[in-house]
């Protein structure tokens, strides 16, 4: 997917604006506080219809306005699509595809993989941070893993709920029980599936980023045991429902599912050993670019085009020998990226598009 | 702006309404205002009989005058067909499409995935339609949510009681849309639920 056009209006402290990307490398340059991030999170919410800074889309309105608009043209599979993400406080958000109305499922969306300073700590950070890390890329590749998501959380509302008001000898957690295990399996074989791909992508980006001996390694970790080695869609089903037997009375006590996709993490390895015991904080930060990386190409290798991939601020984190290999990745791949900084340091941008923002306005 | 007590508790009223908001509750308002007397008289008194004289039928909870309601008394329908929906507005859908069994209306107005549970429907009168030994065949008419999957397997319980077969709804592509473009999920129903030809 490549953007070649985006127009904002009113969209926080930007008044008008029209930016032409081009298709690899785009640097959005200039001090804090001018607008920089905003054009970056214009992108993702032409994307995804949400910001990644707030959930209130009122915050995404200037002041003086009472709606925003965004709008933009990108190609995806050599079809030119536009899309349009409207909002008034009258009117709520009104998402376009085609000049079609549509939601946030449309297959012709554009696609994103946004990359904080956040994510430098993948590796130090909480399994759930890694878990996001892998649910919201899956959410970008399938619209079933979203429904499976959706429906997991409401399900483990559910059974949590009747573990806290004595239920557990109901038909409603009997039946609950049984969709619990289903949902589970789908989501747990969806990222099993997509983290070995992500395995493969990850170790060639790492050994071509750093100059680092290391193998890395990356394994999804069940957060229950398992009678077989080989995973599949059967030794799971039967693994959680021996879960439920054996963890019922703690369940129980703690008033809480205490198994699931919900506890489960993703294990990062260097030469087999864990990497957020083992590895220096400097090797972390190279293995977390490295997976940012690989989430594009794998999702390339699943769904056969890369989305867009959006840095914020990551730049301002790394030394100069670290920023420069960063930036030739990105300026010689085949997939088009965004990047804001304000300050560059003494390296080679190769042939990316620099675009000044001052106060809402490209210069 | 000030308004006249009368018009402006019309207006109070009609936007109570699901759908109408302040803008359609005036001009519905201004509207009534206009139309002959007799006829305003006739909405109000339609309002008050359709209160008053309707209520779920007591066999099967579809809305009705006459107890049982139409569709029980009616001895041409297939009595081995028994279809289950979640609201009686799902019946008057169903009905349009000819299906000629009888129904059965949960009358679901709580939400199952909070804080209410599959003890708290009354399907009394669904088991004494089962044990009849009438019905070879329960048709679920479900929503294909999470909500509707909990009662259906629910419902497939009880109608195994019975040794009643259960067969639920199936879900696919709306007719006119185009397959390029469907969602995965309605089209991993629609094959799911895919017939021979
Ligand atoms: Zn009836």
């Amino acid at each position: 997917m490549k953007l070649s056009l985006i127009n904002l209006k009113n969209f926080r402290n930007i008044n008008k604006l029209e930016y032409t990307p081009c298709e690899k490398l785009n640097i959005l340059s200039g001090e804090n506080a001018q607008g920089k991030t905003n054009i970056l999170e214009a992108i993702f919410a032409l994307g995804t219809t949400f910001s990644f800074r707030t959930r209130e889309d009122n915050n995404l309105v200037k002041y003086t306005a009472d709606g925003f608009s965004i709008t933009g043209k990108y190609e995806k599979e050599n079809r030119l699509i536009n899309a349009a993400l409207n909002f008034s406080s009258n009117t709520g958000k009104i998402y376009k595809i085609n000049n079609k109305k549509t939601t946030r499922s449309n297959i012709d969306r554009l696609r994103v993989v946004l990359f904080t300073p956040d994510d430098l700590y993948l590796i130090k950070g909480s399994p759930s941070h890694r878990r996001d890390f892998v649910d919201f890329i899956l959410r970008q590749i399938s619209d079933e893993y979203v429904y499976n998501l959706q429906n997991y959380a409401k399900i483990l509302k559910k059974r949590n709920l009747l573990l806290r008001d004595n239920g557990v000898r109901s038909k409603t957690f009997k039946i609950i029980n049984e969709l619990f295990i289903d949902s589970a399996v789908k989501i747990i074989l969806a990222r099993i599936n997509f983290v070995n791909i992500l395995d493969e992508t990850a170790r060639q980006v790492y050994s071509e980023l750093t100059n680092e001996r290391y193998k890395i390694k990356i394994r999804y970790a069940i957060s229950f045991p398992l009678d077989n080695d080989k995973i599949n869609l059967d030794i799971l089903t039967k693994a959680l429902q021996k879960q439920l037997i054996n963890k019922n009375e703690r369940e129980v006590i703690r008033k809480s599912t205490l198994m699931g996709p919900h506890l489960d993490d993703i294990h990062v390895y260097q030469d087999d050993k864990m990497a957020r015991i083992f590895a220096s904080q400097g090797q972390q930060r190279n293995i977390a670019i490295s997976l940012k990386l690989a989430e594009l190409y794998t999702f390339k290798k699943i769904k056969g085009f890369f989305p867009v991939f959006l840095l914020d601020e990551v730049l301002a984190e790394l030394d100069d020998e670290k920023k420069q290999l960063l930036v030739k990745h990105l300026a010689t791949a085949d997939f088009q990226s965004f990047l804001t900084s304000v300050n560059f340091g003494n390296i080679n941008y190769y042939s990316a598009k620099f675009s000044l923002v001052i106060n809402g306005h490209l210069e | 702006m000030k308004l006249a007590r009368p018009l402006e508790n019309l207006i109070d009223q009609l936007i109570k309404l699901p759908t109408i908001g302040p803008k359609t509750a005036q001009r519905l308002a201004l509207y009534i205002l206009k139309i002959p007397e007799g006829e305003a008289r006739l909405l109000a008194q339609a309002i008050i009989d359709a209160r008053e004289k309707v209520f779920p039928c007591p066999r099967c909870g579809y809305l009705t005058d006459t107890d049982p309601c139409m569709i029980c008394r009616d001895v041409n329908r297939e009595k081995g067909v028994l279809c289950v929906a979640e609201e009686a507005k799902d019946i008057i859908a169903i009905e349009r499409t000819g299906f000629r069994g009888r129904y059965f209306v949960l009358n679901k107005e709580f939400n199952l995935m909070e804080d209410n549970n599959l003890e708290d429907f009354n399907i009394s009168g669904l088991r004494k339609m089962l044990v009849s030994g009438e019905i070879k065949e329960l048709v679920l008419a479900l929503n294909p949510d999470i909500d509707g999957e909990v009662i259906a397997r629910y419902l497939a319980g009880i109608a195994a009681e019975y040794e009643v077969k259960t067969t639920r709804l199936a879900h696919g592509l709306p007719v006119g849309g185009d397959i390029e473009y469907a969602d995965e999920i309605t089209l991993r129903m629609a094959i799911e639920g895919r017939k021979e030809i």
